[in-house]
């Protein structure tokens, strides 16, 4: 049987100033009819540039040395731009990354849809407008015809990319590529898609290749998994299997570093007294205007504590409050209620004095934000030593706690990579030597092996310290690894606090039961 | 400073405007001692005198040395365009810098202002200004800086008010730094860079708006051999001499052009993240 | 775009020419340490001087001296030109029809080219057509108006003679010599919106290309002329006309200039003429509709943009 796409010995490189490097180093991966390979790598490992390879996509300074990528048995590197005009969008369908980017945001929604079926299926403008309709009925959008009228910013994340799903399957492919389809999206919504994902493949039979850096995701939707690795596809196996018997040592450490619910990272439990309490805590944004508008809420009567040693995992959807809980603890947004800290209830970030600033630190996100690119390494570490007193000799102790050598106090941030980075922003978290640390989504933008050694390196500051963290995800399965108690927000109120081990028990919220079913986690 | 102008000089544009501007500067520091001639010596019978060995710009309407007046002219041209675009930036980036801080309805007020303050176009406001004050290098050079300094406020409170939208003044805030600290260390060296760049461009239209205010007899007064002057007193012997006109033209234009090229290089060479 | 957004935009161009007035009333007839003088220079006699002042209302405090002017400013009466004696509000609107020819001529021109010119920069980036649009950009805004008058006359009308030197012709009278006596002015202030448009329209396409959109328009196979211009172009276009409502300052500015050169009888060619013979009144008319001209035509930019932009809901 000849497969649908046949990638033979490819190897790609990228002519850059610094030399050629080498994206793709002798891939060959095979993809027979009907079925879903999962290509698993992190970011910089050639993944995203396989896929572009395929569409025939490929940037200016890039250089293919060797390979084959057949279609079907057809070759497409030596097809001309016209033949390649009527594979794309015709005989391979492509889902990307993000649905808010990937729409024009000047043209309907029904005109992107109905010109791939008026380009590939000769329809007229009426018809494919017709089909168009029937296409965004097809993966479950409510009211298509008036949808088809709408345009990208007036619809939701998850309708954006039925939208777009819709126009990869409208001209009924062979191939879909899916280049991390849901990592956009919020984690139910993301379940949604990839349910949609499933139904379609079983009704139309396609063949898919499904990029994505999450392991434990992939082996949920592929059959067959690869693993790629600075361009070497390192380990090709069954999805089950990849994850009981990875041969290869990379592959290992990946299975190794997907959170996985039931590998407990923390054993002991929170002890000693409590460090900070949030009492009926409300945050309000915006301020009403002269014409029209009015505050929206970003977070309203939340109770909760935290003890000394104690890891509070807080999840939630974008936009339900799980950040707006952290501006209020550290003071960057005005709040009603009260925090209370050492019994003093504080109802404003005036009263939060120097003592209180110390003690509760937060690490932000983004490290490329929150470390300020005109200051050196070591100018970003000695204030918060010099600011809460400190002595500056402390300063390559505070890096090596980071695990980073001493020699990059005189580096900026722009030459860290980005977990170093995030190390940066923990060592100055820690210089307060803080009773609390408030982490904001900070493993996010992190691969999964940089996040597995963050999270390892604040457990074991937390060891040594006895620092508590609040510890702010939309990963479940990572928190559940760590956290003692977790609270769920939704909409900007707490509608759980619980224990950890009683999440799979039957008092939990429904909505905390439609994220834990959400939630990725490994077969096998 | 030596890290900067070493990473300019690695950009095609920030090179060449480097070497146009330091060109003019010297001409600007030692032009009338290079002089060949007294640039207001007058020589009748040598009027009109085509380029050549003894006058290598030719000779104006008074036989004088185009090429000498040249050289005068850039001390009384260059450093009054960017005194004055110096002197609208500051005063632009105090506004600016001024209602970033003060926010809310102030903000509002003061931007809506400037807004309205900005439908004068450049040059009539220049105008008015002169018109007021009368005549003059001086007086042309305050009004430059007048009408700079609107757009000025604009640009610093743009960046002023990205900065402060930045994590790391977050980070600065939560960590409970004073707001001397936020404003001069976090902020500042984030937000000087855009203004530099923007100023530097600014030099090159107040060159141009500083030699026009000349040539329409509002900014230099003869004898003064000031460039947008002798295009000026060059135009009704158009036809007769054209060089009078083209070599101050050319003048004119390269001093710009380099501006605008070391702005554009200064994007480059002032980006922290852009390793090279 | 919804009602209260163009009543409030509208009461914006109120404030805008409110504090117009109050700057060009300020700085012409506040400032001076006395008006009358400036006016009629050193030597006046007293008796001018005291006619004068008695005219402008000079002994009156400041702000009824504004009173009384934005007063008679609402009932559409902008005084009398002290140089000849007649209302000055005509004399300018007239002035003022013949700029906007002037200055709509050079926008058209503007659009012809520079749209061209930068699309094909982006769309050949780095190669000669690229190269030749940068430093035809370069020197188009490096050189001042006055430069490429004069420059221009030399070659187009002193040598090659394919245009009239200066001069106005009315294309009532005559159309045909009317347009090429507008030739050079025309060419000299398009040339530096040509130059910034230009250079706008490339950055502005060459960011839509690298965009996420247009990689997907590409890879749902649609053939590369319905990419560019079904989904770039007009992508690319829309913030340019920001930019071009922006640059009609830079417009006015050029238009005083080419008008005094080339000597057309435009607003701008008026107001150097009242300022050189201090004429106060028609200054101030002058100042105030060039002003109020800048102010329309960013709201007409505006609500363009309203109109052909979906993602932008003005309410």
């Amino acid at each position: 049987m000849i497969p649908i796409l046949d990638i033979d010995g490819y190897t790609l490189e990228y002519r850059t100033r610094a030399g050629a490097v080498r994206v793709l180093d002798e891939v060959s991966l095979q993809i027979a009819p009907g079925q879903v390979l999962g290509l698993v790598g992190e970011s910089g490992s050639g993944k995203s540039s396989l896929a572009w390879a395929v569409m025939r996509h490929l940037p200016g300074n890039a250089q293919e040395l060797s390979g084959a990528i057949r279609l079907d048995g057809e070759d497409l590197r030596s097809m001309g731009a016209r033949q390649l005009e009527a594979v794309r969008g015709r005989r391979i369908g492509m889902v990307f990354q993000d649905p808010a980017t990937s729409l024009n945001p000047t043209l309907s929604l029904g005109r992107q849809v109905a010109e791939v079926l008026a380009r590939h299926r000769g329809m007229s403008a009426a018809a494919a407008w017709q089909a168009g309709i029937e296409a965004l009925r097809h993966v479950d959008l409510r009211d298509p015809a008036a949808l088809m009228r709408r345009y990208p910013h007036e619809v939701s994340g998850g309708e954006k990319q039925r939208v777009i799903i819709a126009t990869a399957f409208a001209c009924r492919p062979e191939l879909i590529i899916f280049d991390e389809p849901t990592t956009a999206l919020d984690v139910i919504t993301g379940a949604r898609i990839l349910e949609l994902f499933r139904r379609l493949r079983e009704e139309t039979g396609v063949a898919g290749l499904y990029i994505s850096h999450d392991l434990a995701l992939v082996s949920r939707v592929a059959e067959r998994v690869a693993v790629i690795r600075r361009g070497q596809v390192v380990e090709q196996a069954d999805a089950r299997r990849i994850f009981r018997a990875p041969t290869h040592d990379y592959t290992r450490a990946l299975v190794q570093a997907v959170p996985r619910p039931e590998r407990r990272l923390v054993t002991d439990g929170p002890g000693g007294p409590t460090v900070l309490a949030a009492r009926g805590l409300g945050v309000a944004y915006g301020r009403a205007r002269l014409f029209g508008g009015k505050p929206v809420m970003g977070a309203r009567g939340v109770d909760l504590e935290l003890r000394r040693g104690e890891i509070l995992g807080v999840v939630g959807e974008s936009g339900s409050g799980k950040s707006t809980l952290a501006r209020a603890f550290s003071g960057l947004a005005r709040f009603t209620g009260a925090v209370v800290f050492e019994g003093r209830a504080l109802a404003s970030p005036r009263q939060m004095d120097r003592a209180y600033r110390r003690a509760v630190q937060i690490v932000f996100q983004h490290p490329d934000a929150s470390l300020n690119p005109r200051h050196r390494v070591g100018a970003l570490l000695a204030r918060p030593l010099r600011l809460y007193g400190g002595a500056m000799a402390e300063l390559p102790r505070l890096l090596e706690q980071v695990r980073l050598p001493p020699d990059y106090a005189r580096r900026y941030p722009h030459q860290l990579s980005g977990g170093e980075k995030q190390r940066v922003a923990i060592a100055r978290a820690f210089a307060a030597k803080p009773a609390l640390v408030i982490c904001d989504e900070i493993t996010a933008p992190l691969d999964v092996s940089v996040q597995a050694a963050v999270v390892e390196l604040l457990l074991e500051l937390r060891r040594r310290h006895g620092t508590a963290y609040l510890f702010i995800t939309h990963d479940l399965s990572l928190v559940r690894q760590i956290a003692h108690r977790i609270a769920v927000m939704r909409r900007g109120e707490l509608v759980d606090l619980l224990s950890v081990d009683a999440l799979g028990s039957e008092a939990v919220h429904p909505y905390t039961r439609e994220l834990i079913a959400a939630s990725p986690t490994p077969v096998g | 400073m030596t890290d900067v102008v070493f990473r300019l000089l690695r950009t095609p544009q920030g090179a060449m405007g480097l070497v146009i501007l330091v060109l003019i500067a010297a001409i600007c520091a030692i032009g009338p001692d290079i002089a060949p001639v007294d640039p207001e010596k007058i020589d009748f019978l040598g009027r009109f005198r085509v380029p050549g060995a003894a006058h290598p710009f030719g000779a104006d309407q008074l036989g004088r040395d185009v090429l000498s007046r040249l050289l005068a002219g850039a001390r009384t041209t260059v450093p009054m365009a960017v005194a004055a675009t110096l002197l609208g930036t500051l005063s632009g980036a105090v506004i600016g810098t001024v209602s970033a801080y003060l926010g809310g309805r102030w903000d509002e007020a003061i931007m809506r202002t400037i807004d309205a303050v900005m439908a004068i176009p450049g040059l009539l406001m220049a105008l008015l200004v002169v018109n007021t004050l009368g005549k003059g290098s001086l007086n042309a050079t305050l009004a430059i800086a007048v009408a700079f300094a609107p757009g000025m406020a604009r640009v610093t409170r743009s960046v002023s008010l990205a900065a402060r939208r930045q994590d790391y003044v977050s980070a600065a805030i939560a960590r409970g730094e004073g707001g001397a600290w936020i404003v001069f260390r976090e902020m500042l060296p984030n937000v000087v860079a855009p203004v530099v760049i923007e100023t530097t461009i600014r030099v090159a239209f107040a060159v141009a708006l500083f030699a026009t205010l000349s040539f329409l007899g509002l900014g230099a007064q003869p004898p003064a051999s000031d460039w947008g002057l002798m295009v000026a007193e060059a135009r009704p012997f158009l036809h007769q001499a054209p060089w009078m006109l083209v070599a101050p033209g050319a003048a004119i234009a390269l001093t710009a052009i380099g501006f605008n090229l070391l702005g554009d290089g200064l994007r480059d060479a002032l980006n922290p993240r852009d390793e090279r | 775009m919804s009602a209260s957004w163009l009543i409030r935009r509208i009461l914006l161009i109120a404030y805008t020419l409110l504090v117009v007035s109050l700057l060009v009333f300020g700085i012409t007839q506040v400032l001076p340490a006395d008006a009358a003088v400036m006016l009629l220079g050193e030597n006046a006699t007293p008796a001018a001087l005291a006619a004068v002042r008695a005219k402008l209302g000079l002994g009156d405090p400041a702000w009824l001296q504004y009173w009384h002017w934005l007063a008679a400013l609402l009932r559409g009466d902008f005084g009398m030109s002290m140089r000849t004696g007649q209302p000055v509000g005509p004399t300018m609107l007239v002035a003022l029809s013949r700029s906007l020819l002037l200055a709509a001529l050079a926008l058209a021109l503007m659009l012809v080219f520079a749209v061209p010119l930068g699309l094909a920069a982006a769309l050949r980036r780095g190669k000669p057509i690229d190269l030749a649009a940068g430093i035809v950009s370069y020197l188009g805004v490096s050189l001042p108006e006055f430069v490429t008058a004069t420059l221009l006359l030399l070659l187009l009308a002193d040598r090659l003679h394919w245009l009239p030197a200066t001069g106005y012709v009315p294309l009532t009278d005559n159309p045909v010599d009317g347009l090429r006596h507008l030739g050079l002015p025309v060419l000299t202030v398009s040339l530096v919106l040509i130059a910034h448009v230009s250079r706008m329209v490339r950055s502005e396409t060459i960011d839509v290309l690298h965009s996420d959109y247009i990689r997907a328009a590409r890879l749902k196979g649609l053939s590369p002329r319905r990419v560019l211009f079904g989904h770039a172009v007009r992508n690319a276009l829309l913030p340019v006309i920001t930019i071009v409502a922006l640059d009609v300052g830079y417009l006015l500015g050029g238009i005083i200039v080419v008008e005094e050169i080339f000597a057309i009888p435009g607003i701008g060619r008026q107001l150097i003429v009242a300022i050189e013979s201090r004429d106060l009144p028609a200054i101030q008319a002058g100042a105030l509709i060039m002003a109020a001209t800048y102010a329309i035509a960013n709201f007409l930019a505006d609500i363009a943009y309203a109109l052909l932009d979906k993602r932008i809901r003005y309410d």
